[in-house]
């Protein structure tokens, strides 16, 4: 683990359960703050679970997660948001019927966040020039960039300490791709924490400074991405080369 | 059939549609949050219906402005309900057969106690204005049936506008569209629940005390009214204000020129009939159909 800043993030020992069936099977990871870190792994390692119990969403069988100090494994995902805590969930989930400026607007919900909406909403746009153009369209018409954009500005609403972004690059064609890595460089330059997880393993490598690897509910390799891209088993069983 | 008789129909189809959409819209914010098909709702209007006769009756209060007056005591009530009995089921994304018990067997208690407190005589609520008409033009229109539809529209208006333009407004929406979404960005399931609930129930009570003025009532009041919510409801889609306002219109056409083929006393079996046949042939709806429409053009 790298000690260079204070972390942020602590995940212990985290079990998760849906149903009868375990997921997770005791995942730990912590991610300093300022940095970008990457959790990867192939499909139904744990990935979006270990997001989601992060977020809330999903109740922690065994184990703690800590912001900071501050242990958060039995608040509600409305406790979590109050901490600035944002995640930009896998498939977007935008609110279809509502504008693109009622979609972002939402993102600053909670009661602490509402005086600094109209700044923020203003950064947003400045940031996603696009949405500011189509602020009046409905989400639900918006292209798979635009929608993404319309998430990730939702996650920025409430000047987040820690925004975890998931497959953020599904589904899009190859500029979009690059376009949406373009804007994650520009949000870690202002100062925002990012928990990562991405498909394209090879990007999220290169954009991150620290890495994690999930197979069937655990982590089972760490350490800074460069070191992980030069990995021979990441090379062979994640990057396709032989 | 005459030009005159047309227009004048026409004109009580319209008024007729106000009242409606008031009805069905409760149920419809109810059944966006929660996904609950409330069939208490009748009881809740039996509720508001005599609360505005106690009002009136009491205190001499305008029976219009009663009914707006239930809406803040139902509204307390609705949330009670919520906390103490509806917050207890378990969420789920479609009507579960225990939210249904629950909703029908509240109908029932509601019910009996309108027999234990106001007995089975029908009462009603008769005011000067009951019988007054204006005249424009040709067509004579019921005063009172003129206020109610202006009292319909504001609420409509005003519950439009909470829904867009207000933090709380928009977190409900959030949460009618997608539950997780509006959990991830912080919204409080529980307490928005409560208050869609109260507003649902401050609706039928409204609903019920406007139309405790135009017709009488007993303790069963609303059971008439509660299919017809469904109608306009199936017609209209569960989830959207604009869809409520259309299929009430479309129900309120239907009743008001059925008048000239079939007697009165069978208006409710054309509401069972379209039901039946909005299910059979068009199960999404108006939208569904304009949606198809838009496809083709
Ligand atoms: N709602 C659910 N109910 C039951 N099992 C689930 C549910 N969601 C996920 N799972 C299971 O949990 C495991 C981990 O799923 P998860 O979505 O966390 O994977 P992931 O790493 O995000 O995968 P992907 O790359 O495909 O998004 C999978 O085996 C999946 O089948
Ligand atoms: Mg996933």
């Amino acid at each position: 683990m790298n000690h260079l800043s204070p972390t942020l993030l602590r995940i212990q020992n985290l079990e998760v359960c849906y149903g009868p069936v375990q997921v997770l099977w005791g995942v730990s990871l912590s991610v300093n703050q300022g940095q970008v870190a990457c959790l990867i792994g192939s499909n139904g390692a744990g990935k979006t679970t270990t997001l989601n119990a992060v977020a809330g969403m999903l109740k922690a069988k065994a184990g703690k997660i800590f912001l900071k100090e501050e242990e958060l494994t039995a608040q509600p995902p409305r406790e979590r948001v109050k901490r600035r805590i944002t995640l930009v969930p896998e498939g977007r989930q935008l609110w279809p019927k509502m504008s693109v400026e009622e979609n972002l607007l939402m993102g600053a919900f909670s009661p602490g966040f509402r005086k600094n909406a109209d700044a923020n909403l203003a950064r947003v746009y400045e940031m996603f020039p696009r949405l500011k153009e189509r602020r009046t369209q409905l989400a639900g018409t918006l292209s798979g960039g635009e929608q993404q954009m319309c998430a990730i500005g939702r996650g920025l609403m409430p000047d987040p300490e820690l925004l975890m972004l998931d497959e953020p690059t599904l589904g899009l064609a190859p500029k979009a791709v690059d376009e949406i890595f373009e804007f994650v460089r520009n949000i870690r330059s202002q100062g925002v924490t990012v928990l990562l997880v991405a498909q394209n393993v090879n990007y999220a490598l290169e954009f991150s400074e620290y890495a994690y690897l999930i197979e069937t509910g655990k982590i089972t390799l760490e350490g800074p991405s460069a070191v992980l891209l030069s990995n021979q088993y990441v090379q062979e069983a994640y990057l396709g080369s032989a | 059939m005459t030009l005159v008789d047309f227009t004048s129909l026409m004109v009580s189809a319209l008024l007729l549609a106000g009242i409606y959409a008031v009805m069905s819209v409760g149920m419809t914010v109810i059944y966006g949050v929660m996904k609950i098909v409330n069939l208490a709702h009748a009881g809740f209007m039996m509720l508001g219906a005599y609360l505005a006769l106690e009002l009136f009756e009491r205190f001499q209060i305008d029976p219009i402005l009663a009914a707006f007056l239930t809406f803040p005591v139902m509204f307390l009530l609705g949330g009670a309900v919520h906390w103490v009995l509806v917050r207890r089921l378990p969420h789920a994304d479609e009507p579960t057969l225990p939210s249904l018990l629950l909703m029908f067997g509240l109908w029932l208690v509601l019910q009996n106690l309108g027999y234990l407190i106001w007995g089975n005589t029908d009462r009603s609520i008769f005011t000067p204005r009951t019988l007054s008409v204006v005249n424009v033009g040709p067509i004579a229109i019921s005063t009172l049936r003129l206020v109610v539809f202006i009292a319909a529209l504001v609420c409509l208006g005003l519950l439009e506008a909470w829904l867009h333009y207000t933090w709380f407004g928009r977190s409900v929406r959030a949460l009618i569209q997608n539950r997780y979404a509006a959990l991830i960005t912080g919204v409080h399931e529980d307490r928005t629940a409560g208050i869609a609930f109260g507003l649902g129930i401050g609706f039928a009570g409204l609903a019920g005390g406007l139309l405790g003025s135009l017709y009488s009532f007993d303790p069963d009041f609303g059971r008439a009214f509660l299919i017809r919510a469904f109608v306009i409801i199936v017609l209209g889609g569960l989830d959207s204000i604009s869809g409520v306002a259309i299929g009430a219109l479309v129900l309120a056409l239907v009743e008001t020129f059925s008048i000239i083929f079939v007697p009165a006393g069978y208006q409710l079996a054309i509401s069972f009939a379209l039901l039946a046949l909005v299910l059979i042939v068009l199960p999404g709806g108006i939208a569904s159909l304009l949606a198809k429409a838009r496809r083709l053009a």
